[in-house]
């Protein structure tokens, strides 16, 4: 039970009594639990997208019927799903086998997982786009040309296809940053988390809040900015 | 059996907060990114609506819920102002935050859609003779809102699912009823299916509606592959 | 014979090494670190509160080396129960439901449920202000209290941490059902809470008075006061205890004598007067044999 005198400088600030150092901490949470979700969403996308290209039309089933799920449900809804209905799984497995409730994963785990499961529902569909985006006659020529598989993917299919993807998947890693702020509900001390405990227990909401929404913001025009620096390089070839 | 039934009755009773929530935000925000793409093409208001897009775009929305619930009602003008009243509602500060964050998405949605115009076809409405407002309302509009169509569909899903952030701030809308019962019952894995449930048809319905409305608005004779 | 000789070297080394101090082990004691003024985490990240001063004292007392860290409360009793921690101090009131999974020593504090309220809202004079209601002592006098409590609340608008003791209680013993029934809002931390109560969106709250009687204390919180009955027992528990894994006899003797000492001591009386701003020592008037 603080009694908050502290001027604004003092409570965001890195003393003693100040949050600086929880806020930055939680930035770099936030950072690491959207970089997580990122890797998991970008290989489960990708098996997705090689199922649903696939001429197994039960893979292709499967493949679409996930990604209608994870993109018509609430991420909300996936992460509350993960962080409380995973103890309750492990329990039910666990006394299946006689032995004792393990107690629950860790949030960061839940919490990227859930994330990353429904970023790969998108990413699964910037991959399809991805895949159609080289001309099969250039695939040919190329063969024809002697190139290897391992050259044929560096000089021609890598190139195009991810001077396709990039932009898309930039905006799914913005999408991942946000959506981070969803984990804060498992009780995980990223940024979002952290600016809402700080708000409670020093009863100074709109200080908190709003020094989040500038790390958040930094945050993202960097990624943009990245981004954008990206999408220039990996254009220099093409004549657009 | 009986568990099941009572929830889910419990969930589809709050289908209506979530519909509330969500008409209301679609309307608010689009009139606002109306005000945005206008705003856009002045020099002057020009850095006013980037900074709103840009603010809204670039944090999340739940904490911009947050921020609209618990921040603003710490401030003396809003407490104590005659707009108390709304923002003691959590409802009310749901619908806020969202139509602001919405309406940031919607406007570069519409930006899009402005720069896809023909640039031939405003050549030959200037060439016509036509005048500002008869060239916004024959050439420009009527394109843009088709262009925008499948893009602003999509905003509208999104925008459904994310009416379940306000069970973050007390609003007992569908996933709010849904933490509620798991909290008091244990059983998670029954209730979140339930409530998937509910979502997915709903976005079902909204996506069949959309496309329905995409293909009836495509020029007459042209194919869509 | 210098075979012997060695052989029974080894054994003796060996029989030194298995009496060697497993009473050296350092002891790992779980708590969240997220309720104030029991247990909580400052901004620098360590462990403040009463619950870190007790335990202390009660290691000291029983000459072990201890260390608190914080975890979630839903991972706590299955950490308790596979060996990551050795004890929980959280505040854990003693319920029937939860002595079946956990073995508790002794309260180590009695602390009752209370009503805060703005201080010029319409519940700042509810009726039995106060006195002491014990949901364990049943009759005539408990029913009468209740239904002067229940018509107190009636319409009113509580917030309560969500699945929560008082969000229990609220839920079992008053109910929400209903034009007169209590209108709940359920809150995720109780720092939310604190701000919707103190901006006026929720009418009242329940919470237990170690959390309520610093509060209202504080600077933000003189606009609050507290009223109604002192309320314990049912749902709601009857003290705060430690709790240890069922079989685990030596530590959880060892640590439950430790505690009587601190009672009779008064070092209970002054960790509490010096964080709750009140007594919290086991009283005989709200004691029970169990």
């Amino acid at each position: 039970m603080i009694d908050t005198d502290l001027s604004l400088a003092a409570l965001i600030g890195f003393g003693p009594d100040g949050w600086g150092w929880a806020l930055m901490s939680g930035a770099v949470l936030t950072l690491a639990v959207a970089l997580a979700a990122m890797a998991i969403g970008s290989v489960l996308g990708g098996v997705l997208a090689a199922m649903q290209a696939s001429r197994r039309p039960w893979l292709v089933w499967i493949a679409a019927t996930y990604g209608l799920v994870l993109r018509g449900v609430p991420e909300l809804l996936v992460v509350l799903l993960l962080y409380f209905g995973t103890p309750e799984l492990m329990a039910a497995v666990a006394s299946l086998f006689g032995l004792p409730a393990p107690g629950s994963p860790p949030a960061f785990l839940t919490g990227s997982i859930a994330i990353g499961l429904v970023s790969a529902a998108y990413q699964a569909e910037v991959f399809r786009g991805g895949m159609l985006a080289v001309p099969h006659g250039q695939i040919e020529a190329a063969m024809a040309a002697g190139m290897g598989p391992a050259t044929r993917l560096r000089r021609v299919i890598l190139p195009q296809v991810l001077h396709h993807v990039l932009p898309p998947l930039g905006n799914i890693w913005q999408f991942n940053l946000k959506d981070s702020a969803l984990v804060s509900i498992t009780g995980l001390a990223e940024l979002m988390r952290v600016s809402l405990v700080a708000a409670g227990s020093t009863r100074r909401p709109f200080v908190f809040f709003a020094a989040a929404m500038v790390l958040y913001l930094i945050m993202t025009s960097a990624s943009s900015a990245l981004f954008r620096l990206l999408e220039r390089r990996g254009a220099r070839w093409s004549k657009r | 059996m009986d568990f099941f039934a009572t929830t889910a009755l419990g969930l589809i009773a709050a289908i209506p907060v979530t519909l509330l929530l969500f008409v209301a935000s679609a309307i608010g925000s689009s009139l606002i990114a109306g005000g945005l793409v206008a705003a856009q093409q002045s020099r002057i208001t020009r850095p006013i609506a980037q900074a709103w897009i840009f603010v809204f775009r670039g944090t999340p929305l739940l904490l911009q819920i947050f921020m609209v619930y618990y921040g603003l009602a710490a401030l003396g003008p809003i407490r104590h102002g005659w707009l108390w009243p709304a923002f003691r509602e959590p409802l009310f500060c749901a619908w806020l935050a969202m139509t602001c964050c919405c309406s940031a998405y919607i406007a570069e949605v519409l930006r899009g859609a402005l720069t896809a115009i023909p640039k031939g076809q405003i050549e030959a409405a200037l060439a016509c003779g036509m005048g500002r407002w008869t060239r916004l309302r024959r050439v420009i509009m009527p394109q843009m809102l088709r262009l925008a169509l499948p893009s602003y569909g999509n905003e509208l899903v999104m925008m459904i699912k994310s009416t379940s952030l306000a069970s973050s701030i007390t609003v007992l809308d569908v996933t709010g009823v849904a933490s509620q019962v798991i909290a008091h019952s244990y059983r998670t894995l029954e209730v979140f299916c339930l409530a998937a449930a509910v979502y997915l048809c709903m976005t079902a319905a909204l996506t069949a509606l959309l496309r329905r409305i995409e293909r009836s608005l495509a020029p007459a004779g042209s194919r869509r592959a | 014979m210098i075979r012997v000789l060695a052989i029974a070297a080894v054994l003796a080394l060996a029989g030194c090494h298995a009496s060697e101090p497993v009473e050296d082990r350092e002891l790992i004691i779980g708590t969240e670190g997220l309720y104030p003024p029991w247990n909580f985490t400052r901004a620098d990240g360590q462990l403040a509160g009463y619950e870190p001063d007790y335990l202390r004292v009660l290691c000291g007392r029983i000459h072990r080396r201890c260390r608190m860290v914080a975890m979630d409360w839903d991972g706590m009793v299955g950490a308790l129960q596979t060996g990551k921690i050795d004890l929980i101090a959280d505040a854990v009131q003693v319920t029937a439901e939860r002595a079946n999974v956990l073995w508790f020593t002794r309260p180590y504090a009695v602390t009752t449920g209370v009503i805060a309220t703005p201080r010029d809202g319409p519940m700042a004079h509810m009726s039995d202000t106060g006195a002491l209601m014990d949901f364990d002592h049943k009759g005539p006098a408990l029913d009468a209290a209740l239904a002067r409590l229940r018509a107190g609340l009636a319409g009113k608008v509580i917030g309560v941490q969500m699945s929560g003791t008082f969000d229990n209680f609220l839920n079992q013993s008053i109910g929400a059902t209903g034009p007169s029934g209590v209108s709940i809002r359920y809150y995720r931390t109780m720092g939310e809470r604190d701000l919707d109560l103190l901006n006026g969106r929720i009418d009242a709250t329940i919470e237990d008075e170690s959390y309520l009687r610093p509060l209202v204390q504080t600077r933000d919180g003189a606009a609050l006061v507290l009223t109604g009955p002192r309320m314990v027992g049912g749902s709601m528990g009857r003290g705060e205890a430690l709790a240890f894994r069922p079989g685990d006899r030596a530590l959880h003797d060892a640590f439950d004598g430790a505690i009587a000492t601190t009672l009779a001591d008064g070092t209970t009386r002054r960790l509490g007067l010096k964080w709750f701003r009140m007594d919290p020592t086991p009283q005989k008037s709200t004691a029970q044999s169990r």
